[in-house]
């Protein structure tokens, strides 16, 4: 079976709190985070959902990793629905988001045997893999500290070998290079090109155009959470667009026109 | 390895690779238990020493000799003084200062009424007796003064009427079961306590296993592993429990430890092995049993909760409950014997426990209570396990 991630035509609607409604400074009750959102993404390649904040990047991924259900559309990781076998879907998959920490007392070393395990990888597989990974991101030399006392670079890089542990063939990172420093952001891209190359599908979530330029073989720009382009950076380019930025403004005050 | 049995481990591992957590949910119960126990215990006993050993210091008006003989016939000390001289305003002063224990005044002729008895002009001698109820050394010397005049009473009667003075006479046999007795000791007081112990060793580690995983954001991480959310959900439950049943033993160790001296039993330390092995047996089982209920109860409510601090206050009033439940139970003494009895939760906890340590426990009862919470802690984990299953639940803020 091919490793294709299909979204198809998804919504997804939140109930907005007494609380919410206040900071959200709307009488609405509920939001619309996703409307009728469909792409693909393909093994070899690596998909950028670029958005501003609230556009529904975070809720669309979230989907992807069965953490939450569509409303409405369905989503088909490698074949597999999100709605009908999410174990399944879990299994496939390395999903990695700001909202994914990891506990305070445990070791990075711990906390990945811990998770090896959580994913049914073989005993004898769980060393090499963590060799591998742990030496990928530097993470050798404090794999024996308490996660509370790593800064937010060791961290991230500890919770990214941990969402990798079971080699998934689907990655869905959420604002990957969020919060490390330049190094440490580097490390992370180089990985995921590597990923890529190596055959993984792999989705990942920013509002860094940079990023997204560099690394990133297509591009889908989510506003309002409703998909307004799909397609490779090169073939918007042959559009017409002088560069990504001024599409990604333009399509913002597109949606500020609407309103 | 089964998915649960992984996350049980990690939990488990959890708490007994942190000393701190170690010490405040398994030491502690049980240390704080036997000192506070034991405090209190060597407080009343010192208290009761120092009375007993307190001479009683005595003014006293005309004390005939033979009443005198009668007091320092008895086991306490006495201090006499003369207080004929004395003002009723310097007794009150001396009673309220502690100078004086008791005052007491015979009159003058005391011996010479006695004799006249029959005489028609005879009046019953008055007897003046002053203390300070509020203080404990001359409390205490009215019970030993007032006690030795019934005795001196007695004798005077008994010389005037001899033996026509007796009504009667009574044999009195206690057939007393020494051990049932004591079990009744600890029956009136153990089920209550353990049942309290059970309850807030759960909720020290409860909802920091749970609420404070979804309050940290390590739940998410834990959701999109690939095992289903029942695994996870017994996996907590069984490791909460197993840490639970360790804060239980603690304290019923506390406690068996420091109850004779908290009771001033002198003899209790060798009848807390009145019970044999299949009573510790059954109240493992009991323990064990009680241990998942509590344990699925806080579970369920540490799932529901965002907070660590939202969970405990949500857990208190469950917590409450139980103890009114045992101190309701606490003043019977005895087991209920209607089945029903043994299918409420905490109740049946309470009653199986007071049936085993008064010797008085039925295997049906035992068995309705295993059946009965294992039902209870089936449901408790199913609804634990659709809570996972729940966005709202899981990740509203």
């Amino acid at each position: 079976m091919e490793q294709i991630l299909e979204v198809k035509d998804v919504k997804k609607t939140f109930h907005l709190s007494r609380k919410q409604r206040k900071i959200e400074k709307t009488d609405q009750k509920k939001k619309v985070a996703v409307n009728a959102l469909s792409f693909t993404a393909y093994p070899g390649e690596i998909y950028g959902l670029l958005g501003p904040n609230g556009a529904g990047k975070t809720t669309t991924l979230r989907m992807i990793a069965t953490l939450i259900k569509p409303d409405e559309g369905d989503i088909f990781v490698g074949g597999t629905s999100v709605l009908k076998t999410p174990i399944e879907v879990r299994k496939n998959i390395g999903f990695l988001t700001s909202e994914l920490k990891l506990e305070d007392h445990f070791t990075p070393n711990y906390l990945f045997d811990y998770f090896s395990r959580l994913h049914g990888v073989d005993e004898k597989d769980i060393p090499i893999r963590k060799e591998n990974l742990f030496n990928q991101f530097g993470i050798t030399d404090f794999q024996e500290v308490k996660v509370a006392d790593l800064s937010t670079g060791m961290k991230q890089k500890a919770s990214l070998a941990i969402s990798l542990v079971h080699d998934p063939d689907f990655i869905i990172f959420d604002e990957p290079t969020n919060g490390l420093d330049v190094l440490t952001a580097k490390s992370v891209t180089d990985y995921l090109i590597q990923l890529r190359d190596e055959g993984k599908t792999v989705i990942i979530s920013t509002h860094i155009l940079s990023v997204v330029e560099k690394i990133c073989d297509r591009v889908g720009i989510i506003i309002d959470g409703k998909m307004k382009v799909s397609d490779s950076y090169d073939a918007l380019v042959d559009k017409g667009y002088e560069d990504l930025e001024t599409l990604f403004f333009e399509l913002l005050e597109e949606g500020d026109d609407h309103e | 390895m089964n998915s649960w049995m992984i996350v049980f481990k990690k939990e488990f591992y959890r708490v007994i690779s942190d000393r701190r957590l170690i010490f405040t949910a398994i030491i502690l119960p049980g240390l704080a238990i036997y000192v506070m126990y034991s405090i209190m215990g060597s407080a009343i006993t010192g208290e009761v020493d120092d009375i007993t050993s307190h001479e009683i210091v005595v003014y006293h008006e005309n004390m005939p000799s033979d009443y005198q003989d009668y007091l320092t016939a008895s086991e306490r000390d006495f201090e006499f003084h003369d207080g004929s001289e004395l003002s009723s305003d310097t007794i009150d002063d001396m009673l309220g200062n502690t100078e004086m224990d008791i005052y007491i005044a015979f009159p003058d002729d005391f011996s010479q009424q006695l004799t006249n008895y029959d005489d028609p002009s005879y009046t019953i001698p008055q007897v003046e007796i002053v203390y300070n109820s509020g203080e404990k050394y001359s409390s205490n010397s009215y019970s030993v003064i007032s006690g030795a005049l019934n005795t001196y009473t007695n004798s005077i009667l008994y010389d005037r009427f001899g033996d026509g003075i007796v009504a009667f006479q009574s044999s009195i046999t206690d057939t007393v079961d020494e051990s049932r007795a004591t079990g009744q000791v600890f029956a009136s007081i153990l089920p209550m306590i353990i049942v309290m112990f059970l309850f807030s060793g759960a909720m020290s580690i409860g909802p920091d296993s749970i609420a404070g995983e979804k309050e940290r954001g390590t739940v998410a991480t834990l959701l999109v592993t690939p095992i289903k959310r029942s695994q996870i959900a017994i996996g907590k439950v069984i490791s909460l429990t197993v840490i639970s049943l360790f804060s239980a033993m603690s304290s019923f160790v506390g406690i068996l430890l420091s109850l004779p001296k908290l009771m001033n039993m002198d003899d209790l330390g060798g009848n807390v092995n009145i019970y044999g092995l299949s009573d510790y047996a059954m109240i493992l089982i009991v323990l064990l049993m009680t241990v998942f209920f509590i344990v699925g109860i806080v579970s369920l409510v540490s799932t529901y909760a965002k907070t660590i601090k939202e969970a405990g206050m949500l857990i208190l009033p469950f917590y409450f409950i139980s103890i009114i439940v045992g101190v309701s139970s606490m003043f019977n003494g005895e087991a209920a014997t209607e089945l029903w009895a043994y299918m409420i939760p905490i109740y049946n906890t309470i009653n199986l426990l007071i049936a085993i340590l008064t010797f008085d426990v039925s295997m049906i009862h035992l068995v309705v209570m295993i059946i009965a919470n294992s039902i209870y802690v089936t449901a408790l984990i199913y609804f634990m396990t659709q809570m996972f299953q729940s966005e709202k639940i899981m990740f509203q803020k």
